[in-house]
């Protein structure tokens, strides 16, 4: 039956055109009504070389779908490849033609002699949320361009995390992720972001392996390389936020590589002492509980609620309200992040709801008792429910209002500090 | 419902005109997936009129951001051979200018600029809208 879902915190599968977006000089032709792009194109930044307002696209309209548009999606490729320079193009379908029926894939193969490649990824509304999108944008590329390599590159290893845009923080996360992976000795590889681009992409089949750095996305791209390419790959679900975390992947990520245990611990040892430091420096205000209450709840797409959580708790000691995955999980993904949900520090287990209506959350967050003043990390659409409840609220998750993101990142143990600093200077400042 | 198609054409055959070129529209009567040809409409006196206005008239009046003064309401020369098939449900013309889809937009006639054999046209529109009207998927 058909339902509203109030405040809904992911867009359709065309706004994978972000995912295309950030990667350097790659550009996203659009199959699909005029105005799409226009309404999944988000504030935070465009790509710094292409912006969404010039996106190519076949603007279809009732003609089309009543005598198809593949001829306008052949003449916008053709005319994009005439006059827009680009290193990638990426045809993404929205709903129109993909409900008539235009076969936009034979549209594409026509052009795979052309100078630059032009692939395609079918993102229609209706067969998912942008988290899906992107899935489909990467398993593009691996599908469509990249072919088995022979050669293997010792060290390297390609990152995957989640959803560009989507998520506010992707680049500081994704520079993060490589810094840690580089501390071990490792080459990290990346597609997303400046400087990466095409010639990271053609690296993908020649790394040792696939790290991925997140509950569920990405985890079907990964499956198929490994199937493709013969790239094993290490699925680390949560985002390491925090001193416990990231020793905690270093740990694993340097086990799965072969890097020697000494040099994984002498990393460690580094971060750790540094980010005590800090720690211990403040500790009297983590003490005081009239600045903070001990209760939480995240509410935010898997990734954040899993990793936020998993923090709060093991590196600053707060206790689980409930949480809230709001990124419309795969069924078959919810057990098994509800397990991770489960494993943390001092035998505390955290409750997880995957909703995404966010009139049931809020109506949840309103009738739990916090014992105090709670802490709400969440989208915006949380400020004012928070508010109402006296509550401290950091919007950390999409939709973000009241923030500016150019590269911070709450990854690693800079990230931890970061996102403590974040917190507490809500919390501090109500007192002033 | 039973409904008209207005379309521009130089033989009876095929979509070749554009929508200026039309002096008369073949009209076409449809009911769900049956149609047949229903007249022709002669435009060609409006054309007649406006020539001997123009006379009178600054150059102002054909165009149709100004609309001789009426704002967006279009050219008189477009106004009035759009009104002159404005029972019909939609117009089928090889192109049809920005001004005068627009005003067929404010009478929500649709508008399928497109050149190919009549039959094939009404065929694909008369499914759809047959689709349409019986709230039926377009999924194909």
């Amino acid at each position: 039956m058909a339902k509203l879902l109030d405040k809904q915190r992911y867009k359709c599968a065309l706004a994978a055109m972000q995912t295309v977006q950030a990667i350097d000089r790659a550009l996203p032709i659009l199959h699909s009504g005029p105005g799409c792009a226009q309404k999944l194109s988000d504030t935070n930044g465009s790509s710094g070389y292409f912006s969404p307002n010039i996106f190519p696209c076949t603007s279809i309209n009732e003609k089309d779908v009543v005598f198809g548009g593949v001829k306008k999606l052949n003449s916008t490729i053709e005319n994009a490849l005439k006059v827009v320079d680009a290193d990638l193009y990426v045809v993404l379908t929205g709903c129109i033609p993909e409900i008539v029926g235009d076969d936009s894939g034979e549209v594409v193969s026509r052009f795979e002699d052309a100078e630059k490649p032009v692939i395609y990824a079918p993102t229609a509304g209706f067969k998912g949320n942008n988290y899906k999108g992107h899935e489909q944008v990467v398993d593009a590329i691996i599908e469509q361009y990249l072919k088995k390599s022979d050669k293997k590159q010792k060290g390297l290893v390609n990152i995957w995390a989640d959803v560009p845009y989507q998520d506010l923080f992707w680049l500081g996360n994704l520079r993060a992720l490589e810094n840690l992976v580089s501390e071990l000795g490792l080459t990290p590889n990346t597609i997303f972001g400046y400087n990466r681009g095409i010639e990271n992409i053609k690296k993908i089949p020649e790394a040792e392996f696939n790290l991925l750095v997140s509950p569920w996305v990405g985890l079907g791209n990964v499956k198929k390389m490994e199937r493709k390419f013969g790239t094993p790959y290490l699925h680390y679900p949560t985002l390491p936020v925090g001193a416990t975390e990231t020793s905690k992947f270093l740990r694993e990520v340097g086990k799965f590589a072969g890097v020697a245990e000494e040099k994984v611990e002498a990393v460690i040892k580094e971060h750790e002492d540094y980010y005590y430091y800090l720690i211990g420096r403040y500790a009297d205000l983590f003490l005081e509980n009239r600045v903070i209450n001990k209760q939480f709840t995240v509410v935010a797409d898997a990734q954040y609620s899993l990793g936020i959580t998993k923090f709060l708790v093991n590196d600053l000691g707060l206790i689980p309200a409930k949480q809230f995955v709001v990124d419309d999980t795969p069924k078959n993904y919810r057990d098994q992040i509800a397990e991770e949900f489960k494993k943390l520090n001092y035998g505390i287990e955290a409750e997880v709801s995957f909703e995404t209506d966010g009139y049931k959350i809020h109506e949840e967050i309103k009738s739990h008792d916090y014992h105090g003043y709670p802490l709400v990390l969440g989208g915006y659409y949380e400020k004012e429910v928070t508010e109402d409840l006296k509550g401290n609220f950091l919007n950390i998750s999409w939709p973000v209002q009241d923030k500016i993101v150019f590269d911070r990142s709450y990854v690693g143990y800079e990230g931890g500090i970061r996102l403590i600093e974040d917190i507490y200077t809500i919390a501090v400042s109500r007192f002033n | 419902m039973a409904y008209y198609i207005a379309i521009g054409s130089s033989d009876g055959k095929r979509t070749d005109l554009k929508f200026g070129e039309v002096s008369e529209f073949s009209i076409y009567l449809v009911e769900g997936r049956d149609y047949e040809f229903y007249e022709k409409r002669p435009v060609g006196d409006v054309f007649e009129k406006k020539e001997e206005k123009k006379d009178t008239c600054d150059t102002k009046c054909s165009s149709g951001c100004s609309g001789g003064g009426h704002g967006c309401g279009g050219s008189e020369e477009v106004s009035a051979k759009v009104d002159a098939i404005a029972d019909c449900r939609c117009v089928v013309c090889k192109k049809v200018g920005f001004q005068a889809q627009k005003q067929f937009e404010k009478k929500a006639i649709s508008v399928f600029d497109i050149e190919c054999d009549i039959d094939e046209a009404i065929d694909k529109i008369s499914a759809y809208y047959d689709k349409i009207d019986n709230k039926r998927s377009l999924k194909a």
